[in-house]
């Protein structure tokens, strides 16, 4: 069973809404662990292949070289992860401050 | 405040998910493209392992066994037909669903739908012409016919066998990017690819123009400058050759239509590149003594190809040759004991009438001296992003009533407004069958047998046999037609100008074993003027016919490589005519230092258009713009669209009319000649030489000039070939342009065993992502063949064989 990509906004979100230390941190464990995992798997499938199909893509898309291709794959799905982890690590933040709000009034 | 805070913090996500989920434009979803799990980085093939695979398909009658050689070429070997056109399905599928879903949508207007409302314009057109109406009457014919419907339902079911095993994950590339998804094949499919067939190769009318030009100039220059004829042919059936039936007596010209021609009553363009080669040598003058079969189709050239090579064995055929990804059957190829290929006819079977309507509700048309009414087909056009679009077509007995107002495409330039297409397509038909019997064929008889199920696009067939015959055949559905009724366009309120009946199949023009000993054809006229029926009015220029014909004629102990050089012989007849017309009258005393230069190379060019000839560059733009200089300012009139006189016509009248009254620009006051034409023309062609590529050097080279490549079927940036620095022209035998040329090269040598060469500059599979995308483009560019693999059972020793596939039920 495959998931679909926007997972990596779910699973950011929701492990740096539980055990996330700072914003900064949110963001970039997040971002690193998404990059990582995307150029890793992508490199994976491409290197079988000589590169040949990423290399096309890569004129397609405008970025003209295969290893251009890659790195934008990993820094917008790293974006994507390290803005979710953010996100969730500060929606946390804003529960509990209006749970203590709450419980002072 | 925290909660606002809060509610951000849920938004953020949620926008960038949709952001980089939707298509943007021409922009696939991003990180749904881009996802190394599910998006493009999936469709990146492993080069360098190949497997072996099981699968199964419920419907399957008995064991399949499918071989792909080395360059991914499938060996079929079933026990059944219905086995056999599965599996044909399921490899197809395999290898080129995207392409077999594309065509058969733009075929159905059915583009909007995938990329939204900017395609409009292009769907309509394809419903106007009827493309689905034309699809759904052959299928008609089609599945009246057991075996035709055999092979319908059992290639539709391997083709959707092949779909179910798909996941968005390895959906092929284009549907990423595209952001859509495969859906079911019909055998309605199967029938609108042939129909595009028709609409690539059958499509062709000047009627609109024609008539324009017959209202401007009158009868008498119009039969002058657009004549029945060429002055120079070199006729597919030779001359001489005696017609053995007695012909059906030919409808009467109505006296309307001679009036028009006499001036008493006021009436109311197909690009070079349609066509193709063929010809076909007896064992009298080949090396082995058996005959030498050629072929070469000249058509768009795409990524993945037209073509896809195939071998079909089961009980009764083994045949190996090309197919169309979308319909059963090998098209040209070739068995143990025949081989044959197909050029273009170009025959006159779309034809545009006049309606009278009885008001603007277009409900009546007056036809035989009454009000008849007409049928209203409603075309729902879907728009992605958009509502449904409701086309209303007109139908009148001749056909649609294509456009009553102008659109703005540039395809329906040539379409007059108001007026009913009749149009050969819209038959029921049966081609499958032809290529049934071919495939099977044993003997000249099977041949002729094969040819009778044929309607459209009319080819001319060329065949040979190890029995030692040779033959060609001009043969579709020819509608029995007076004179030139056709070339402009018909009244639709009189019967006499109706479509009355057909040729006879077995009074097409043909010849069986010549004494000249080959037969040929490159789209010329069909007959010399001694066949008693109306074909067509044009065909395509005399050049590589007669070039075919010239070398063929001193052809002796001819072998492969005689017939491969020959296909890539870039010799052009027509630099021969024109050369010795207009060099003499070039003026050096009025050149610059470049052009005189220019002059010098043309004046030491072997007419040859090969790859580093700076004359051919030279030569190619200065007869393009002297062909504008003289047409332009009497036929591009705002307002009123003609077209030029042909090719053959305008050399005829600088051969022969040297003082002709048409060379005069009337947009000048002065009065020009013939040389100040070519003059002007020869430093045109110099000077824009020199503004694209500087001073002479190696860049005027003439493959620099053409810039050959072979581009993506949807045009992908990105996925098509580089620039292929080759020779070859349209006035050639090799006839190459920027992306239009050879689809296919084959050459067949029979004997005991056939030997079997071919290549189209593509390859098998129509994934970028696979090594076998494009690997026989430099093969095909440099004017090899590869040797085929013809393989008599599936443990054939013969063939380098890489991987295999097991179908079973």
């Amino acid at each position: 069973m495959v998931l679909p990509w926007w997972i990596i906004v779910v699973v950011a979100f929701a492990t740096c809404g539980i055990i996330g230390k700072t914003g900064k941190i949110a963001f970039w464990q997040s971002f690193l662990a998404i990059f990582l995992l995307w150029v890793g798997y992508a490199l994976f499938k491409s290197l079988p292949n000589d590169n040949i199909l990423a290399n096309r893509v890569a004129v397609m898309t405008g970025v003209k070289l295969w290893w251009a291709l890659l790195l934008v794959t990993g820094l917008l799905s790293g974006l994507a992860a390290g803005i979710s982890g953010y996100c969730g690590y500060h929606f946390r933040k804003a529960m509990l401050i209006k749970k203590t709000d709450e419980k002072i009034a | 405040m925290n909660k606002i805070k809060a509610l951000f913090c849920i938004l953020v996500p949620i926008f960038l998910t949709f952001l980089f989920n939707t298509k943007i434009g021409t922009t696939p979803p991003l990180l749904k493209f881009l996802n190394p799990f599910m998006g493009f980085w999936q469709n990146a093939e492993n080069n360098h392992f190949m497997f072996n695979h099981k699968v199964k398909i419920k419907g399957t009658i008995d064991q399949v066994e499918i071989v792909f050689d080395d360059r991914m070429i499938p060996h079929i070997f079933a026990q059944n037909d219905h086995d056999l056109y599965l599996a044909q399905g399921y490899v197809t599928a395999m290898h080129r669903l995207w392409q077999m879903d594309f065509q058969t949508r733009f075929a159905a207007g059915r583009i909007s739908e995938v990329v939204g409302p900017k395609a409009i314009e292009v769907d309509r057109y394809q419903r106007r012409m009827g493309m689905v109406y034309g699809a759904e009457n052959s299928l008609k014919g089609m599945m009246a016919d057991p075996k035709a419907k055999e092979m319908i339902l059992a290639y539709t079911a391997g083709i959707n066998a092949y779909i179910k095993t798909l996941s968005s994950t390895n959906y092929p590339i284009e549907y990423k990017i595209l952001d859509y998804k495969p859906e079911d094949w019909t055998p309605i499919k199967c029938a609108l690819l042939l129909k595009q067939m028709s609409a690539v190769l059958a499509m062709g009318s000047d009627e609109f123009y024609m008539t324009n030009i017959l209202k401007k100039f009158g009868p008498d220059i119009t039969k002058d400058l657009f004549p029945d004829y060429p002055f120079r042919e070199d006729p597919i059936i030779p001359v001489g050759t005696k017609w053995d039936f007695s012909p059906l007596p030919i409808p009467k010209t109505p006296a309307s239509f001679t009036k028009a021609l006499t001036g008493d009553v006021k009436t109311k363009e197909k690009i070079e590149g349609i066509g193709s080669n063929n010809w076909a040598l007896s064992g009298s003058k080949t090396a082995s003594g058996m005959p030498i079969l050629a072929n070469d189709p000249h058509l768009d050239l795409t990524l993945p190809s037209i073509w896809y090579q195939i071998q079909l064995h089961a009980p009764g055929v083994n045949a190996y040759g090309v197919s169309l990804p979308g319909a059963p059957g090998i098209i040209i190829g070739f068995n143990q004991k025949i081989a044959w290929g197909v050029t273009n006819v170009a025959a006159d079977v779309l034809d545009f009438y006049q309606i009278k309507f009885k008001d603007s509700t277009h409900n009546e048309y007056w036809y035989n001296n009454k009000w008849n009414n007409t049928n209203k087909r409603l075309e729902a056009i879907k728009i992605r992003g958009q509502k449904d679009e409701i086309d209303t077509v007109y139908y009148t007995h001749h056909g649609p009533v294509v456009y009553f107002q102008k659109p703005k495409y540039v395809r329906a330039n040539n379409v007059p407004i108001g007026d009913a297409l009749r149009w050969i397509a819209h038959e029921q038909s049966n081609e499958l069958m032809t290529f049934y019997y071919l495939n099977r064929g044993h003997n000249y008889a099977d041949y002729r047998k094969a040819l009778t199920y044929y309607t459209a696009p009319a080819q001319n067939f060329v065949f040979a046999s190890v029995e030692n015959d040779i033959s060609i055949t001009p043969n579709g559905k020819f509608p029995l037609k007076w004179k030139d009724q056709g070339k402009f366009i018909l009244d639709g309120t009189d019967p006499a100008y109706d479509w009355h009946g057909w040729i006879p199949t077995a009074q097409n023009p043909t010849v069986k074993n010549p004494p000249r000993g080959f037969v040929s054809s490159a789209n010329q006229s069909s007959t010399d003027p001694t066949y008693p029926y109306y074909i067509n009015w044009e065909f395509s220029p005399y050049e590589r016919g007669k070039r075919i014909n010239d070398r063929l004629a001193v052809m002796k102990n001819a072998n492969l490589d005689s017939i491969r050089l020959m296909q890539t012989d870039n010799y052009s007849i027509m630099a021969q005519n024109l050369l010795p017309a207009v060099l003499p009258l070039v003026n050096p005393d009025l050149l610059n230092a470049t052009q005189k230069e220019a002059l010098s190379y043309v004046n030491k060019w072997n007419k040859r258009y090969d790859a580093n000839e700076i004359a051919a560059s030279i030569f190619e733009i200065w007869t393009k713009r002297l062909t504008f200089n003289i047409w332009n300012d009497k036929f591009e009139v705002k307002g009123i669209p003609m077209r030029y006189p042909s090719r053959d016509r305008t050399i005829e009248m600088i051969l022969k009319e040297p003082n002709s009254r048409w060379y005069d620009n009337t947009a000048t006051t002065k009065v020009e000649t013939l040389s100040d034409l070519v003059n002007e023309a020869f430093k045109y062609s110099c000077d824009s030489l020199e503004r694209r590529f500087g001073p002479i050097k190696k860049d005027w080279c003439w493959a620099n000039v053409k810039q050959t490549n072979v581009p993506h079927l949807a045009k992908i940036p990105g996925f098509g070939s580089k620039i292929l620095m080759i020779g070859g022209a349209k006035s050639t035998i090799n006839a190459i342009s920027e992306s239009n040329g050879p689809s296919w090269r084959m050459v067949i040598e029979l004997g005991k065993t056939p030997k079997g060469h071919g290549v189209y500059p593509g390859g098998q599979s129509g994934n970028p992502g696979s090594k076998f995308y494009d690997n026989m483009v430099d093969s095909w560019a440099n004017g090899q063949l590869y040797d085929l693999f013809y393989m008599q059972s599936s443990t054939d020793k013969s063939a380098k064989i890489i991987s295999r596939l097991k179908i079973s039920k």
